[in-house]
């Protein structure tokens, strides 16, 4: 297990934010080790972020439903002014259902088995039955656009996020 | 990049139920060695899954806590993954928080896990050192005898474990009720949670009831579900989700028609007696809608008086079972029942209202309550309710009336052994009682004061931590420190020397006020460095062992890894010491003494589950365990489905019980349940409680919560659990914590005239103003140094939930609220 705040500082430190993965460790012998690359992908201006924005996006692929929000405080790994800026898997690490963020409760609501996440502490689980944070989408201002370039966490559904 | 390993298709694997909670939901182990992981191809990994797509909502998803590396004692490594079983009626597929995180509770030298006790040790110093099973056996044999011989039996104390689940099983509780009961034949015996040997429901018992009447099946089946002190979406996590939200939200409609035919049937409604706005409260609220959920927020000590003003609603308007009531209990205790406990010669206003008043809800919340739970169906028929407690009631005010309030409610409107009702323990920890019989009396002597005032000379501390968990924790934990260390200092001194020169100095050490202490467990808990003698203890997946959940579902809960090092199931101890101890009194020449231990030459883990068996006649006579012809055998056959207890031999053939007393048959006498007399609406508090009170303005209520078991032994070495609870938190209301200046996220200290401790604040709408939450048993604050040493006269049950306390800001704790979220833990939409 990757522990979360260890896994964000090592991603922080990576050379241009590529962060490089081996999913291939733990493959037979049928499929070679290979390597993976996150894409990098633009989600939205900084200038369009308004506080209380929320805009969905997919990433690292078309098959992983995020969301973007900009929340009116510090967040961990949050990006843009003061920090505020933060975009997580908005599929539930419990079982996979389509979480919502509810701007007045400040966190993300599972509707299946009500699994409850923070998006200002790197998507812990607040209560539920999940057993792991939201994976939180690594972001990055280059050029006044914010771009999502890595994943912390294994998003639900999958063994690898790159798949 | 976080991934998880995908089991190939010829890994090992096994059968387990979760080591937690009552639910005992099924998993799969599956084990393999590294470096032979299976692909995302379905022919390709054990799972059968298509992992090249991203797999959809509600499939079988390895999560990365479910997997970790364990080595084994060949020095071999291997994957594991610890998955759901979507197969198994408990669970259907669903992790719990805590089940999600199995494999990260297995033993490894490479992660924290390695804190684990892997051979015995013996006190030198301030520290322990290793020594062999051998001299660890001979020596704590020795002693014992001497003090057996020398004060009698009765001067070893032992507070065991006596559950099922992680650490427990019907191996192991009938090897340790062998050892103490029929062997040393002690009465100095108490339970892991509490400070004697009794029933947390004697009133149950009494009136005829087993623990565990329902099947989880019939939460989806009633009409209304009763909860009273428990907090199911966080203790009993896959019973709620699975069998009484889909009542809530009518899921089982469908299954309701099949069942009743043309009976009324509808959505359920759900009551919940609770002092707290739970995430059960939020979540039945959000799955049934506000109209259809009742929670009344109960001030401290009112149960008895609330619950009666409901049975006397019932009374009133005629809707209790007159046909159940008449045919099924004892006709005079009913009679008896309406004047002490309805207090029938009393105006119904004034009884509702005074219930009202005690209790700090509406009188028609208590009216609504008493229509929910027994009023006719539409069509006249009698309403199925199902009624549910744990330990709101039990480590409450009064433990045998609040028991016995709630169990005649459930008599009188006639909601035992029919589908869709129930009086049941929601329950904590699973089950799987198997011993001989307890030699004391009742109330039981409470070993806690034995203890204390130096009676007890030798004190074996096997599954349990009392240092975290009991009441007056400081006291116990100054017993163990000081008396102990009397008995340090001579194993200190005589070192190297011959055993019998150091039995001799010990016996001389108890005399002047020592006490021996053992204690046999999985890690260095609290209470084990106090410890003389540590015994390394197998855990869960170590060895097979069986247990019942909720629904009393018996299943095999396979070996699939070595303990560590010299650990060894807790039966086995208990063997080793039982033998020890025959060799040594027959050297003495007491074979009346030495045939006590007779018997104690088990193999295997099923060799004890088959001795144990014969406990059992399987002719329905059997308390709610028993397990009359079942082996592993037939266990490994069923799966983790396995067969619910008590069996009866039908042609040859064990057969479970979905429900108990479906026959209408009662454990009394008469075989008719009895109402027993709950008769004070108001029973007022005890004396170290009323001084408590009138010098503390906080009620401190406690108990669990959703992410963490227990004491945190496994959890506070899991990140993902630790960095959640990294000290005991303590819910208060804005309004009180703005009156303090606390803000969530402080750590402020508790105090009364028992002790202190320290918590994180957590300011919350679930607690009303005045009342606060503390989690139980947390390794960094126990609220047991707050908890009185009072104990219900008729139970030796403490009240654990009746503390009070003044509270102060200590100071903020910001490396801690970095990780910690202190948004509200009862929000469901």
């Amino acid at each position: 297990m990757v522990n979360r705040r260890g896994f964000i500082k090592v991603s922080c430190t990576g050379v241009a934010g590529l962060v490089v993965a081996r999913h291939g460790m733990h493959s037979v012998a049928a499929q070679s080790p290979q390597t993976s690359v996150y894409p990098i992908v633009d989600i939205a201006p900084l200038s369009s972020i308004a506080r209380g924005a929320a805009i969905p996006f997919s990433y690292p692929d078309e098959r992983s439903p995020a969301l973007l929000l900009r929340v009116n405080e510090p967040a961990a790994a949050g990006v843009g002014p003061n920090n505020e800026i933060v975009a997580y898997s908005t599929l539930c690490t419990h079982k996979g259902c389509p979480v919502s963020y509810k701007p007045e409760r400040k966190l993300f609501i599972c509707p299946c088995h009500w699994s409850t996440f923070d998006p200002v502490k790197s998507g812990t689980l607040v209560i539920g039955q999940a057993s792991e944070a939201l994976p939180q989408i690594n972001l990055r201002v280059l050029a006044g656009m914010v771009q999502a370039q890595g994943v912390s966490g294994l998003i639900y559904g999958r063994y690898t996020n790159i798949v | 990049m976080a991934t998880v390993p995908l089991p190939p298709p010829d890994a090992q694997r096994f059968n387990t139920v979760c080591q937690f909670c009552i639910v005992g939901c099924g998993y799969q182990v599956y084990k393999w060695p590294l470096g032979r992981d299976g692909g995302p191809a379905p022919a390709d990994n054990a799972l059968g899954v298509d992992y090249r797509q991203p797999l959809p909502a509600l499939s079988d998803w390895i999560s990365p806590l479910m997997h970790s590396q364990i080595t084994g004692r060949d020095g071999r490594r291997y994957n594991v993954v610890i998955v759901p079983d979507h197969t198994c009626a408990v669970n259907e597929g669903l992790a719990s928080v805590r089940g999600g995180g199995l494999a990260q509770t297995l033993y490894s030298p490479e992660r924290p896990t390695k804190a684990r006790l892997s051979e015995p040790l013996i006190a030198v110093g301030d520290t322990h050192t290793p020594l062999g099973w051998d001299q660890a056996t001979d020596l704590g044999a020795r002693v014992i005898k001497a003090v057996v011989d020398r004060w009698g039996a009765d001067a070893v104390g032992m507070k065991f474990y006596d559950h099922g689940g992680g650490g427990g099983g019907f191996e192991n509780n009938w090897a340790i009720g062998r050892f103490f009961f029929s062997g040393l034949g002690t009465r100095t015996a108490s339970i892991h949670n509490r400070p004697a040997y009794n029933s947390e429901i004697h009133a149950a018992g009494d009136a005829g009831l087993a623990a565990l009447t329902n099947a989880y099946l019939d939460a989806q089946l009633a009409d209304t579900i009763v909860i009273v002190g428990a907090n199911p979406y966080e203790t009993q996590s896959n019973y709620y989700l699975t069998h009484m939200i889909p009542n809530l939200n009518g899921a089982t409609l469908k299954r309701k028609r099949a069942m009743f035919g043309a009976e009324a049937v509808e959505r359920a409604r759900m009551i919940i007696i609770d002092p707290r706005r739970t995430m059960t409260v939020a979540t039945a609220e959000a799955a049934g809608g506000k109209d259809r959920v009742l929670h009344l927020q109960i001030e401290p000590g009112a149960d008895i008086a609330l619950l009666n003003a409901i049975a006397r609603v019932v009374l009133e308007r005629r809707w209790h079972d007159v046909a159940f009531i008449r045919e099924r209990t004892e006709w005079q205790t009913f009679e008896s029942y309406q004047r002490s406990t309805l207090a029938v010669d009393r105006p119904l206003q004034e009884v509702v209202n005074e219930a009202a008043r005690v209790a700090g809800v509406p009188a028609s919340q208590i009216r609504q309550a008493a229509q929910w739970i027994a009023a006719p169906k539409r069509d006249g028929a009698r309403r199925r309710t199902l009624l549910h407690y744990e330990k709101g009631l039990i480590w409450g005010l009064k433990n045998y009336e609040n028991i016995a309030a709630l169990v005649d409610l459930g008599l009188l409107s006639g909601n035992v052994g029919k589908p869709g009702t129930g009086v049941s323990r929601l329950g904590g920890h699973q089950e799987a009682y198997v011993r001989p019989p307890y030699p004391g009396g009742r109330p039981a002597l409470n070993v806690d004061e034995a203890v204390r005032r130096g009676e007890v000379k030798c004190y074996w501390i096997g599954g349990c931590n009392p240092v975290l968990t009991t009441l007056r924790a400081e006291a116990m934990e100054a017993a163990l420190r000081e008396r102990g260390a009397v008995v340090r200092e001579v194993l200190l001194q005589t070192q190297g020397k011959p055993v019998g020169e150091r039995v001799t100095r010990i016996v001389e050490a108890l005399k002047a006020g020592g006490m021996f202490i053992l204690t046999q467990d999985i890690y260095m808990t609290a209470s084990a460095r106090y410890a003389h003698l540590v015994l390394p203890a197998a855990q869960w997946g170590e060895m097979n062992l069986t247990s019942i959940n909720g629904e009393r579902r018996l299943r095999l809960y396979q070996r699939f890894m070595d303990p560590p090092g010299a650990a060894i199931p807790d039966w086995m101890i208990m063997a080793r010491f039982a033998r020890r101890l025959r060799a040594l009194y027959l050297q003495d020449r007491n074979p009346l003494k030495a045939n006590r231990f007779l018997d104690f030459d088990w193999k295997g883990d099923e060799d004890v589950f088959i001795h144990a068996r014969y406990q059992f006649k399987g002719d329905g006579s059997d308390a709610m365990e028993g397990y009359a012809g079942v082996t592993y055998d037939l266990l490994r056959r069923l799966g983790n489905n396995g067969i619910q207890t008590p069996t009866q031999i039908v042609n040859g053939v064990p057969v479970g019980s979905v429900r108990l007393h479906e026959d209408g048959r009662f454990f009394t006498a008469s075989g008719r349940a009895r109402f027993i007399p709950a008769p004070q609406p108001w029973p007022g508090y005890a004396a170290q409680v009323t001084r408590q009170r009138a010098r503390y303005p906080f009620w401190v209520n406690n108990g669990r919560s959703n992410h963490i078991w227990q004491t945190l032994y496994h959890h506070q070495l899991i990140p993902f659990y630790s960095e959640h609870n990294p000290m005991p938190f303590l819910e208060i209301h804005a309004q009180d914590a703005k009156r303090l200046g606390v803000a969530s996220g402080d750590l402020v200290e508790l105090s009364n005239d028992v002790g202190k401790v320290r918590a994180l604040a957590y300011l919350s709408d679930a607690v009303k103003p005045g009342h606060t939450f503390m989690i139980f048993g947390q390794p960094r604050g126990a609220v047991g140094d707050l908890v009185s040493d009072h104990v219900d006269p008729t139970t030796t049950i403490p009240y654990y939930k009746g503390a009070w306390a003044a509270i102060r800001r200590i100071s903020g704790a910001p490396e801690i609220a970095k990780t910690v979220s202190f948004l509200p833990q009862n929000v469901a939409q």
